[in-house]
């Protein structure tokens, strides 16, 4: 117990103190210290300024922060639940999932801000929904079974959207290829507003299950002999995760590897116990979306780099040395 | 034109290269083959010629060239308005400029061409921007030994380049002329005019909101940075590198520009209908000066772009007309 607060008190502060150093650097410089007296409520920038830190930087900062941990959280439940460290929201096709309704909600419903979030939600939990059920038969589900089902879902997916786009005209062919690689630049309030209730929403309900999901990783039918209701618990984790995901991506696109290194880089680092894992990796999500995304806003200002770009190329050298490292 | 950001010059620069080093390395093999060419063959040969295009290739086209693809646009409001549209036969699917090259065969969009259907027109000329980000698809073409040529225009002489350009190569050199003395004249009055009006002021800072999510505008090395600046404006972003730069909403709320232009296409359902929040605050927004013109007009660097910086002159000094 006193492990565990001490890991979250480290965390908690890491989140903070780069809270703060992402909202200091932007696309516009502005002044240091006028700044962080801003954030002590005391004046020193003028008023452009102030609209540039308040309109603009600070949502943009608090929603990389909630993509990522909503992300991170969704990858560390379907890796405990499926007993497979390579589980992840895109291998099993639900980013895809929700890439496609939010797709659908710009196509049909273009101006109403309010679809997207939801068609993405619809979309994830289609798609995990269609995973589940090929996954399964008579004796249950089998770990391999629904990485396969998953692949399957994924590619099917992925045709599918390149068909849409290859259907759409090419100016709106233009913002979906961006935002296909993640991209935080359309920070609205309301996005922020739904990621974040989501990333609390999941946090109480993935901490909640956490013991459950403990005793499933020992093996399904000693979970069942615990008493845990196998089932029940699947579901809800499920449906938990998609809406994660389905959020975070009609927020930012598809970001990628977030779900994949963090829990990942979390279990080598603290042990494996859920209740550890899932709201360690929710912060760390977090800090390294922020991380990523105040790189892809200053290192060509003022212009930007889509984050998943840059989450991708920090990710996926990290991945290989986690892979090695275990 | 988002690929502009992976700076596709490079590419250019690599394919050309590559290209290069093939070509010698198949010289000889060549040769050998001409050799036994038959004479009807030789004659034919001495009625080519060799240009250059914009990219510095070296492309060998027949003496008379009487059937032309076109694989942009602007290209083809080009070709037709120095009287050569006869001479297309394909066009995209985006050429909706004049009336008759909707009539025209489509060969694809812009991004994606369909070769086969390119090969089965016949053409002795393929016609390419550079805007269109083609280039991978030149080597495609010269595999099947058609002879493209690629055109760069990065500002308004650049356009009139262009039509003395396709005048020579479609044989209508006259009309080429015609109309590039007829547009040269009609832009240095527009000139003169916002001179006139503006001598003392600085010029209009200009916004050019090309889309709004994610935030792109021009850059430097766009050709409608020349046209805001013909039209008595300066775009606020001239500064930034490449041609169509995603740019940082906090840099667009610094950068308070007095007018904006939204890029807005007519045809489909554009979502470019407003300025950016970040720009609410600014003079722009507060004064109503806010226009909305033409994707398509902004888009192509044609003869019509004369009639895009009368637009843009009149928005930005409406007293001066």
């Amino acid at each position: 117990m006193r492990r565990a607060f001490l890991i979250f008190t480290i965390l908690v502060i890491a989140l903070l103190i780069v809270l703060l150093g992402a909202m200091l650097f932007g696309g516009e410089k502005l002044p240091f210290f006028e700044t962080i007296k801003a954030f002590g409520g005391i004046g020193g920038l003028n008023e452009q300024q102030q609209r540039i830190l308040w309109e603009i930087r600070v949502p943009r900062v608090l929603l990389g922060a909630s993509v990522g941990a909503a992300l991170a959280m969704a990858g560390a439940s379907y890796q405990a639940i499926l007993r497979n460290p390579l589980a992840e929201p895109y291998l099993l096709g639900v980013s895809n999932g929700a890439a496609l309704g939010t797709m659908f909600a710009l196509v049909f419903f273009g101006n109403l801000a309010l679809m997207r979030p939801l068609l993405a939600f619809v979309g994830a939990g289609v798609s995990t929904a269609a995973v589940y059920t090929l996954a399964r038969d008579r004796a249950g589900m089998s770990a391999e079974r629904l990485i396969l089902s998953g692949v399957i879902v994924t590619t099917f997916l992925s045709s599918a959207i390149v068909l849409i786009t290859s259907l759409l005209d090419a100016t709106r062919l233009r913002s979906f290829t961006f935002w296909l690689l993640g991209d935080l630049t359309s920070a609205g309030k309301e996005s922020f507003y739904i990621a974040f209730g989501a990333v609390m929403i999941g946090l109480l309900i993935l901490t909640w299950t956490a013991r459950s999901l403990n005793l499933l990783m020992l093996g399904e039918r000693d979970a069942f002999d615990f008493g845990v209701e196998v089932g029940r618990v699947r579901l809800i984790v499920f449906t938990t995760a998609s809406a994660l995901v389905g959020a975070s991506v009609a927020a930012s696109g598809s970001v990628g590897y977030v779900g994949l290194v963090v829990p990942h880089w979390i279990r080598l680092a603290v042990g494996s116990d859920n209740r550890i894992v899932l709201p360690a990796s929710a912060i760390v999500g977090a800090i390294f979306v922020v991380v990523a995304d105040t790189v892809a806003r200053t290192i060509i200002a003022p212009r930007e780099l889509p984050v998943g770009a840059v989450t991708a190329l920090i990710g996926a050298p990290l991945f290989v040395y986690l892979l090695r490292k275990s | 034109m988002f690929t502009k950001v992976f700076q596709p010059k490079y590419f250019v620069l690599l394919t050309v290269f590559l290209l290069c080093c093939g070509i010698t390395a198949c010289q000889s093999a060549n040769s050998a083959r001409q050799q036994t060419a038959s004479p009807n063959a030789e004659q034919q040969q001495l009625l080519q010629r060799e240009v250059i295009d914009d990219l510095g290739r070296r492309v060998r086209l027949p003496a008379n060239i009487e059937r032309v693809i076109s694989l942009a646009p602007s290209l083809t409001e080009s070709v037709f308005a120095i009287g050569a549209g006869n001479k297309l036969v394909g066009v995209t699917s985006f050429c909706n400029y004049p009336e008759e090259a909707r009539k025209l065969p489509k060969i694809g969009d812009t991004m994606k061409p369909n070769l086969e259907t390119i090969v089965s027109l016949k053409p002795q000329l393929v016609l390419i921007s550079t805007d269109s980000q083609l280039e991978g698809f030149l080597r495609q073409l010269e595999a099947n030994n058609i002879p493209a040529f690629v055109t760069e225009v990065k500002d308004f002489d650049g356009v009139l380049t262009n039509l003395r350009q396709l005048g020579d190569l479609l044989d209508h050199p006259k009309e080429a002329e015609k109309l590039v003395s007829d547009l040269q004249t009609r832009v240095t009055l527009v000139q003169a005019k916002v001179k006139n009006e503006n001598s003392s002021e600085k010029p209009v800072r200009v916004f050019v909101q090309i889309s709004r999510e994610p935030l792109y505008t021009i850059g430097k090395s766009s050709f409608l940075t020349d046209l805001v600046h013909r039209a008595g404006g300066e775009s606020v972003t001239s500064g930034v590198e490449t041609a169509y730069p995603n740019i940082s909403r906090e840099t667009a709320l610094a950068a308070q520009p007095e007018a904006i232009i939204l890029s807005v296409d007519e045809s489909m359902g554009s979502q470019n209908t407003a300025p950016d929040d970040a720009f609410k605050n600014s003079p722009a927004v507060k004064n109503n000066r806010v226009y909305p013109m033409s994707g398509d007009l902004l888009t192509r660097p044609s003869p019509r772009t004369a009639d895009l910086i009368e637009q843009i002159a009149r928005a930005l000094h409406p007293n001066a007309f």
